[in-house]
Order: structure tokens, then C-alpha cells, then sequence
């Protein structure tokens, strides 16, 4: 069979399966099991004595079985979810997800209804593909939503690791009435979680212009603030900028937050280079870390460093919004076990290379992750 | 919400031990101090340290009655039912005046479950439909508010507090669970063959009344009255028109030892007087209880046939009596000819002894006075017939009827009521007839049987009871076969009697839905599964069409109707659905309704004013207050998003209705606007 038959006829079983898959589903809670395991022997009993009082009492079973899908159909048909997801979030973090529910119906209130991230795309053919090292996504329970009323629930998420996670919907799931069953239903509501690797190792600040050489990652020499030059200003925050330099009368007077500009931080220019090759993941998310973090040290000296990962290139500009970019590229980029030595955008001289692999060549700074002493 | 749940929960063991108490009674030694106990778990739950301390009680409690329970299951002849039943309440207990998680809730219901299948055990009476209603409602409630708190709780947000609307929107819903139980209880097939059951003993075992001997020994008390039903009888054909001086038949007796009647199978005629008796047929269907002496059906003389209904099989004897097979209830069918021969059919009957008529003849030894007696009556009767009124006439209007036994076993003999007491019991006329008419020459027998019952206008139904209980005469007539003789003087033995009085009523009332209960819930199977079955089918059959239009009313099927009374509910209930689902809501209705009162008093309507700006219009005006108000509820809740409390509803409410007042007093002219 050709690649071209395979693919579709994977195409046409994935519009069977999203055809077949059911629009809710039920999942028995222990007790519920118990009930229903209970209901078989009553019945078994019922017909061997013929006790009509038996038949009485195996309807009143069935019926409470029949009044738990009925209302728990009831309590998660016509709800409405808005979801409001931060800008990004940083990894190792905890953050909400708020969700806002709209009940429409005009009379049946909606009891015990919790709600969840969809784990798995619907149009999924693998669905734990989808699931792995993704952020732990909580669950938000709304105890009573009137007919007709609206409430804000919100579910804690945290990240573990950078990326870029796609959301594909929400699950809403209840026990109402009896706690038996679960029933739950899927909700399409497409969004992305955007999860920025950390930025807070302690890096010393790149040299440029003729200072090249290999730096240490952290050390005695790893504060940011010693070779800023002299106090120039204030300007409004920007992120990435350090919270020390933050000046507090002035935030508290305006009530945005405000920083103090340094003589130096506007004068340096340079490239931020991230080798994606790395011989392992823990490697690779360091050297990913790395760059982050110097970035945060570029933009609280205010320099301005541009970065190229892969095959994205951000090029030197200022601006939180710049930065802001950049965490995206470094969110989503994608590491390698093996490939070509990355090229320097523009003079060696003034390009920063963070590697995991060794070497350095012509660059200005070489940071090189993984290793023990500096070479 | 917790404490609510609890205090109910207690409420669904009470509701529990009710309906086991209904058919048990208080046989388990354990069912007073439950009751007792789940009574004070509604009204109180002892705290944590308390409860720490009495838990190893419940524990050492519960393991000795468990070892109880074991012991009298497997001690030969032991009968672990109850010892069971007082570990079940032990267990309902406990848990009751636990405090409850998740799965105490679950072991908590499942206990109620169990005695409530326990009284299903002991056939209780009608009070257990009404406490199985309660015990749904109760049950669901319980449930539901047990899951929200329990939900509430693991999330750690506060329970929803209990509102009244909302217990009664969740009570209201287990009506489902009732109709589906109804309905599982009306459609599901019968298919029971019991293979493993045990047989349903008979619970009410007759001792005084109905006996399967006839014995004139007895002496030195008085019969008792015993008011016990052993019988309900219903007419589907109407009732006969005079219901007075039924003979429910049961057994016959040929041989006579001057003590005791017994039969004597051998020598019986076998005759069929069904089909050569004139008069119409009719129909009895019988709901009997089981007899502690016999196996009998009962049924009007003559019988042509005998149908069951529930599991018993009939069995007609060589002497005409019908007894049964089978370990239910007896309920059964009988058609029976409604006429008897005329007089003159019978006195041109002749005496004929044919050889198995001669059993019937049998005499014990008889004293001279008595065979004196007997020709005596035989000389002035001329034809057969005449002779046996006569004897019968002799007894009715001679002697006395009393319930008292004679004092001494001498005295209680024939020889002695005929000539010195002269008062018996129908035992002592219907002997006496049976061998008066012997010692002349005609065949006869005793039978047993009841007479009359008591007329249930509210079920419609004939009751017989133990006190109905009677002894009469049959005498043999060739060509005619057994025909029924009474000689026992009239408005002694009971006859048909209605309740009277209110307090007769009720009782008739009573024993209707008594009745009913037994007829429809605790002895429904497959026969009337499809009877019911057939009545619901009847409206639309082909016989059923044509029947009708024999009457002369239209035979179009109801099909058609059905379907467009279907399709018009469907219709009405999409036009509401759609009504509801584009209603505003309870805030939008309001201020519309504020913007139409003051729209009538001459301001803008709500199309041509923002929200807002109305608000601003109306300032200074009476009222404008509350019209301010009305609108900052209305645009927080439809452009802000938010939602209002339940005071809120209410200052919403209040002000609105404020603002409309405001609205009419401006219309008026009292106010002018602006």
C-alpha cells in the first residue's frame, strides 16, 4: 500500500472513530458499580421467589439509576465555558485557568458540574500522545449554577516544563445526583498553553566588542548589576527587567510599576545564539534555560540582544514585547539529539553562543552547558 | 447541608424499620431498641469523643450478633432470620449515629435497602405501599444532598445550603423512581418457577371456622366468633341478584359413625347437575386464603368448571368436590349454573337406590325414638320431595340455633339435641336432616362449606370469614344428581351484611384496599400481567372496533386519535421549550416590565432608551429610586455578568414592584413626570 492510500485511508477511520465517539460518557464510581452489581442479584432474586414486592423494590433501583442519567444529562446540557488563559506562563509555576459558565437553560440549575482540560485532542488517532509532559491541569468544580446564571471557577495548573500545549476543549463531568456515575461531555474549545522555559539562572552578562572568551554560568561574578554605569533614569517596566530595580515611590505614585535606567543599559547590542543540538534532554532543557536567562539579563541591562533558535531569529530590538517573543521562540523550539553547528547571524564578535555540545569557534561569548569548569 | 443529610439519613432507617415492623412486626428483640435509637440519631449526633468511645461497643456488638447469626444457621433446625435481622439493625444503627463519609452514606443506604427486602419476606399489608412512596422520596433526597455536601467537600468550597425549593424540586423527582418501579412492576414478565425458593408459608392459618370434618362430639364451651377473612369473591359478570343464602360449597361427607362424618370415595355417583339444571351461568373469581384443614375450592352449587389464576392446580373429585395442588394462594375461577329444578321437576323424581348410591344411604346406630321421628315425617309426604322439605321444614321452624356446646359428651349426640335440647349449631341440623332422611330411604350427604359474607360496596366484592362458616344438606335426586337443602333455622347462620356505620365504612374501606393490595401488588403475576396487558390492548382490537360499531358508535381505530393527541403534546411541549429557552430571564422580565409601566405613563419605550439612560431620565420623579436601582441590577447582571444573591432577587423584586407602582400613580396624574 502506498503512503499516500495509508494516509488516507487513516483519514477516513478517523472520521469513523470521531463519527462513533460517543457525545457523552459514563463512568461508574465504586458505588455506582456496587448499585449496579446490587440491581443484578435483586433481579436474579426477584425472578427465582416471584415476590412481587421484589419487582417493587428492583424498579425502585432501576429507577434510581434511570434518575441519575436523566439528571445528569440535565446538569451538563446547555452550559456555555469562556475560557480565559494567561498570555503564558512561566515553567515551574503555578497559575489559573479561569473559566466562565453560562447555564442557558431556563429552568434545570446545574449541580456538581466539574471542569477539565480536554488530555486529548478530539480528532486524536493516539490520544496519550497528546498527554505527555503536560502541564498538570487541576479541575474546577462549580457546586450550584442557577438556570439562566453565570460563574467565574477557575483550576490551578502547573507547568513542569516549557512548550507549547495545545488545548483542544474542556471536559464537563458530573456526579449529580446520586455520586453513582460519572457522566461527562467534551466541549471543542481550541486555545494553547504557552509555557516559557525558566529564566532565573544565574548567569554573568554577556562580553562583546573584542572581550571574548568562555563564561561561567553562575559564580561569584554572576550578579547583573555591577557594570551598568551610571543611573540615567526611570522608564516603565518592561518584562524581564530585574525587580530590584524597581523604584518604589514612583510605582507607588503612578501605580504601574517603574525601574531605574542604568547608563549601560542601552548601549550593547548583540545575538543570542542557542545551539539545538544537545546529547540529552536534561542538557537540552538547560542550554534552553540558559538563553532564556540571558535574555532576562539582557533586558534588565536594557541591552539589546537579539536570539536565534533553530531556525527562528528575532532580531536586537527593545521592548518587552520583543522579549516577550523571544520566550515564545524558546517555548516552542525544538532540541535535537544531532545536526549542524549553528552559523552566527552577523559578526562572531557580537553573537553569544549557548551550547550544549562544545566548541565556540569565532563567537564572541561561548556559554557552554553541561560543563563542569569552564575551558 | 451535612447536618440536614444526617438527620435524614436517620429518617430513611426509621422509614426502613417502619415498613419491616409493617410485615414482621415486632418479632426481632432488636427492633424497639433501633427504633428507638434512630429516633434519637434524628434529633442528635454525639460528638467526636463520644462517638471514639462507643465505636468499640458497636464492634463487639456487632461481632456477637454476627456469631449469633452463624450459630443459628448452622445449628440443625436454627432459623438465622431473625438473628440476621437484629445484626442488620445494629449495623443501621450505628451507622446512623456515625458521622458519615462517602462510603458510610453508600453502607448507610444499602442497610436501609435490606430491611426494607427484608419486610418484602413477610408479605406485609397495604401500609408498605405507603411507606415504600416515603422511603423513595426520602431515600433520594438523601442521596442527593449527601453527594453535593460530599462533592463540596473535596473541593473545598461551601456546600450550596439546603433551600426549601430544592428539596422539594429533588423530592419531586423521585417520582421517576416510583413510575419506573411502577413499571417494572407492572411489564416485567412473571417468568418465576421459584427453583430455588422456598414455598410462601400460608400466614393465616384458619382455626376456628371452616373445618374438613364434621364431628358432634365437641362440648363444654361455646364457639367463638373468628371475624377472619378467609375468602373474597368477585362477580365479573355482576353479582347474582340476590346475594343472600349463598352456599359456597366446599366439602361432602357420606359416612356417619354417630360422632363424625368422613368420606367414603368408592360407591359415589358420579353425576354432572350443571347440564341438566335450567338458569343461566355464573361467574365467580375467588382470592382465598389457604385453609389449615383442607386444600378446598369453594364455589356455587352447582359447579361446571374451575380455572386457576395463580399457581394451584384444581382438582375435581368423584363427589363433585374441588380440592387443589399448589403452595400459593388459591385464587381461582368458577362458573356455576345460577337456577335450580323447579319443584315439580323433583316430586316427580322417584327414590331409586342404585348400587353407587348406596354409601349415601349409610346409617349409624340410631336410637327407635329417632327412626320413629323419621317415619313420622316420611308418612305424610307423598312424593320424595315432600318428604325431604318436610324434615327440613321440621328443623328450620322445631328447633332452636345456638352457638353453646352441649355441657357433657353424652349430651352431645343427635339422640340428645333431637329429643331433650333441641338448640345446636348447623352440624347438629344438618346431621340430623342428613340421617332423618336416611332412615326414610333417601340418599343424602353433609357438606361444609360457608353461607352468605359480608357485601364491600367500595371493592365490590362479596367477603366471607371464618364466621360464615356452615354445614348443610345435599340430597340425591337421580336425573338431577345433589340438589342443596338448609335445615338450619334462618337468621342464625350469617347471611349478606354491609358495613354500617362510619365506623363500618372505614372497615369495608379498608379491607377494599387490603384486597386490592393483595390482588394487584402482592399476588400480581403472569395472568394478570396479561390482562392488563389485553385491557390496554382492548381500545384499539379489531373486536373491540367492531363491538362498537355493533353499538352504533363510530368504529374508526383510536389509533389515529393517539397519535395526533401524541404529536399535539410533542408540539406543546417544543412551542414551550422554545418559549423558555428565548424568555428573558427573571432580571431582564423585571425591568421590562418596569420599563412598560412607565412607558404606559408617557416616557420612552425600552427601544428607543438605553438602559441607562432611562434611569437618567426619570430622576426626580417618585420612584426614581427604585427604577435606579432596577437598572443597576438589570445592566450588572446582563452586561456585567454578574449574578445576583438571593437578597438581591429580593431588593430586585421589591423595587420593581416599587417602580411599577411609582409608574401607575404617574399615569394617574397624581404624579407628574419629570
Amino acid at each position: 500500500m502506498s503512503m499516500a492510500n495509508s494516509a488516507a485511508l487513516r483519514r477516513r477511520l478517523l472520521r469513523v472513530r470521531l463519527f462513533l465517539r460517543p457525545p457523552r460518557r459514563l463512568r461508574m464510581r465504586r458505588p455506582g458499580a456496587v448499585l449496579v452489581a446490587g440491581t443484578f442479584v435483586l433481579g436474579l432474586a426477584t425472578l427465582n421467589t416471584g415476590n412481587n414486592l421484589l419487582y417493587l423494590l428492583l424498579g425502585s433501583l432501576l429507577g434510581t439509576i434511570a434518575l441519575s442519567g436523566w439528571l445528569s444529562e440535565q446538569a451538563l446540557r446547555g452550559l456555555q465555558v469562556r475560557r480565559s488563559l494567561p498570555r503564558a506562563v512561566r515553567a515551574g509555576s503555578h497559575v489559573r485557568i479561569e473559566y466562565l459558565l453560562h447555564n442557558r437553560k431556563p429552568r434545570w440549575p446545574g449541580h456538581g458540574v466539574r471542569v477539565r482540560e480536554l488530555h486529548a485532542p478530539l480528532d486524536s488517532a493516539s490520544p496519550h500522545a497528546a498527554t505527555a509532559g503536560r502541564p498538570d491541569f487541576g479541575s474546577a468544580f462549580v457546586p450550584v449554577l442557577e438556570a439562566g446564571g453565570q460563574c467565574r471557577v477557575h483550576a490551578d495548573v502547573t507547568a513542569d516544563r516549557r512548550g507549547v500545549f495545545p488545548l483542544h476543549g474542556l471536559t464537563l463531568s458530573t456526579g449529580f445526583p446520586f455520586g453513582l456515575f460519572d457522566k461527562e461531555r467534551d466541549i471543542a474549545l481550541p486555545g494553547a498553553l504557552i509555557v516559557w522555559p525558566r529564566a532565573d539562572r544565574a548567569v554573568q552578562p554577556p562580553r562583546v566588542s573584542g572581550r571574548r572568551g568562555v563564561r561561567r554560568l553562575s559564580g561569584a561574578g554572576a550578579a547583573t548589576g555591577g557594570e551598568r554605569g551610571d543611573y540615567q533614569g526611570l522608564r516603565e517596566y518592561r518584562a524581564g527587567d530585574d525587580p530590584r530595580d524597581l523604584h518604589w515611590r514612583s510605582t507607588a505614585r503612578r501605580g504601574e510599576p517603574i525601574i531605574r535606567q542604568y547608563e549601560r543599559d542601552a548601549t550593547e547590542e548583540y545575538w543570542i545564539v542557542l545551539d539545538t543540538v544537545a546529547p540529552t534532554a536534561a542538557l537540552s532543557e538547560e542550554a534552553v534555560e540558559v538563553a532564556a536567562s540571558l535574555l532576562s539579563v539582557a533586558a534588565a541591562r536594557g541591552d539589546r540582544a537579539g536570539l536565534v533558535a533553530g531556525s527562528a531569529r528575532l532580531p536586537p530590538l527593545d521592548g518587552g514585547p520583543r522579549l516577550e517573543a523571544a520566550f515564545d521562540v524558546l517555548a516552542a523550539v525544538e532540541m535535537r539529539r544531532h545536526g549542524p553547528a549553528p552559523h552566527p547571524p552577523a559578526d562572531p564578535g557580537s553573537c553569544v553562543l549557548v551550547t550544549a555540545r562544545g566548541g565556540g569557534g569565532n563567537w564572541g561569548d561561548v556559554y557552554p552547558v553541561g560543563a563542569q569548569e569552564p575551558r | 447541608m451535612s447536618d440536614l443529610h444526617r438527620r435524614l439519613g436517620a429518617l430513611l432507617g426509621l422509614i426502613a424499620l417502619t415498613a419491616f415492623v409493617s410485615g414482621a412486626g415486632l418479632d426481632a428483640p432488636a427492633v424497639v431498641p433501633a427504633g428507638i435509637a434512630l429516633l434519637l440519631a434524628v434529633f442528635f449526633q454525639p460528638g467526636q469523643r463520644l462517638a471514639e468511645r462507643v465505636e468499640p461497643l458497636w464492634q463487639i456488638a456487632a461481632i456477637g450478633l454476627a456469631l449469633r447469626a452463624t450459630f443459628h444457621a448452622v445449628s440443625p433446625g436454627g432459623d438465622p432470620v431473625l438473628p440476621m435481622v437484629d445484626l442488620l439493625l445494629l449495623l443501621l444503627c450505628a451507622e446512623s449515629l456515625r458521622k458519615r463519609d462517602g462510603t458510610g452514606d453508600a453502607r448507610h443506604f444499602a442497610l436501609t435497602f435490606a430491611l426494607l427486602i427484608a419486610s418484602a419476606a413477610y408479605r406485609p399489608g397495604p401500609l408498605f405501599g405507603v411507606i415504600f412512596i416515603a422511603y423513595v422520596v426520602c431515600a433520594t433526597v438523601v442521596l442527593v444532598t449527601g453527594h453535593l455536601a460530599r462533592e463540596a467537600h473535596s473541593y473545598h468550597v461551601a456546600a450550596p445550603p439546603p433551600q426549601r425549593a430544592f428539596l422539594l424540586r429533588v423530592a419531586a423527582l423521585s417520582s421517576v423512581v416510583l413510575a419506573v418501579s411502577a413499571v417494572v412492576f407492572l411489564f416485567f414478565p412473571r417468568l418465576s418457577e421459584g427453583w430455588a425458593a422456598r414455598p410462601t408459608p400460608p400466614v393465616a392459618r384458619a382455626v376456628v371456622g371452616f373445618s374438613d370434618r364434621v364431628s358432634l362430639g365437641s362440648h363444654g364451651t361455646r364457639i367463638e366468633a373468628n371475624p377472619e377473612i378467609v375468602m373474597r369473591i368477585e362477580f365479573p359478570g355482576g353479582p347474582p341478584r340476590s346475594l343472600r343464602g349463598l352456599h359456597w360449597r366446599g366439602r361432602s361427607y357420606n359416612r356417619f359413625d354417630g360422632v363424625n362424618w368422613s368420606r367414603v370415595e368408592h360407591g359415589m355417583p358420579r353425576v354432572s347437575e350443571a347440564q341438566a339444571w335450567p338458569g343461566g351461568i355464573v361467574e365467580q373469581v375467588v382470592y382465598a386464603r389457604p385453609l389449615a384443614e383442607a386444600n378446598v375450592l369453594f364455589g356455587l352449587h352447582p359447579v361446571i368448571d374451575v380455572t386457576a389464576i395463580s399457581r394451584i392446580r384444581p382438582v375435581r373429585l368423584r363427589s363433585g368436590d374441588f380440592v387443589y395442588t399448589g403452595e400459593s394462594d388459591p385464587a381461582y375461577r368458577v362458573r356455576s349454573r345460577t337456577g335450580m329444578p323447579a319443584p315439580e321437576q323433583l316430586r316427580a323424581v322417584e327414590r331409586e337406590h342404585t348400587p353407587d348410591i348406596i354409601a349415601n344411604l349409610q346409617l349409624p346406630a340410631v336410637t327407635a325414638r329417632m327412626m320413629r321421628l323419621a317415619d313420622s315425617l316420611r308418612t305424610s309426604a307423598p312424593t320424595m320431595y315432600d318428604h325431604v322439605v318436610a324434615v327440613e321444614r321440621y328443623l328450620k321452624t322445631q328447633f332452636d340455633y345456638t352457638l353453646d356446646l352441649p355441657s357433657t359428651r353424652r349430651e352431645a349426640t343427635l339422640d340428645h339435641f333431637l329429643f331433650v335440647r333441641r338448640a345446636g349449631h348447623c352440624e347438629y341440623f344438618s346431621t340430623a336432616m342428613a340421617i332423618l332422611l336416611r332412615a326414610g330411604g333417601v340418599a343424602t350427604r353433609n357438606v361444609n362449606g360457608f353461607l352468605g359474607g359480608e357485601w364491600n360496596e367500595f371493592g365490590q366484592y362479596l367477603t366471607v370469614t371464618q364466621n360464615n362458616a356452615h354445614s348443610w344438606v345435599e340430597v340425591f335426586f337421580p336425573g338431577y344428581g345433589w340438589v342443596t337443602f338448609d335445615p338450619t333455622p334462618p337468621g342464625a347462620a350469617a347471611t349478606i351484611a354491609a358495613g354500617a356505620g362510619s365506623l363500618g365504612r372505614l372497615r369495608m374501606m379498608l379491607d377494599g384496599m387490603n384486597h386490592r393490595w393483595g390482588k394487584w401488588i402482592l399476588d400480581y403475576d403472569l395472568g394478570s400481567q396479561t390482562q392488563l396487558l389485553q385491557r390496554l390492548a382492548q381500545p384499539f382490537s379489531d373486536q373491540d372496533r367492531t363491538a362498537r360499531a355493533a353499538a352504533g358508535r363510530n368504529g374508526v381505530s383510536r389509533w389515529p386519535l393517539l397519535m395526533a393527541v401524541a404529536l399535539a403534546v410533542l408540539l406543546l411541549l417544543s412551542v414551550r421549550r422554545h418559549r423558555s429557552r428565548t424568555a428573558p430571564s427573571a432580571v431582564s422580565r423585571a425591568y421590562l416590565t418596569v420599563r412598560r409601566a412607565w412607558q404606559r405613563a408617557g416616557y420612552p419605550p425600552a427601544e428607543a432608551l438605553p438602559p441607562l439612560a432611562f434611569a437618567a431620565s426619570v430622576t426626580g420623579a417618585p420612584g426614581a429610586d427604585a427604577v435606579r436601582r432596577v437598572v443597576e441590577l438589570y445592566t450588572a447582571v446582563r452586561f456585567g455578568s454578574a449574578q445576583l444573591s438571593a437578597a438581591e432577587h429580593s431588593e430586585l423584586r421589591a423595587a420593581a414592584a416599587a417602580a411599577r407602582r411609582a409608574a401607575r400613580q404617574s399615569a394617574r396624574g397624581s404624579v407628574v413626570p419629570g
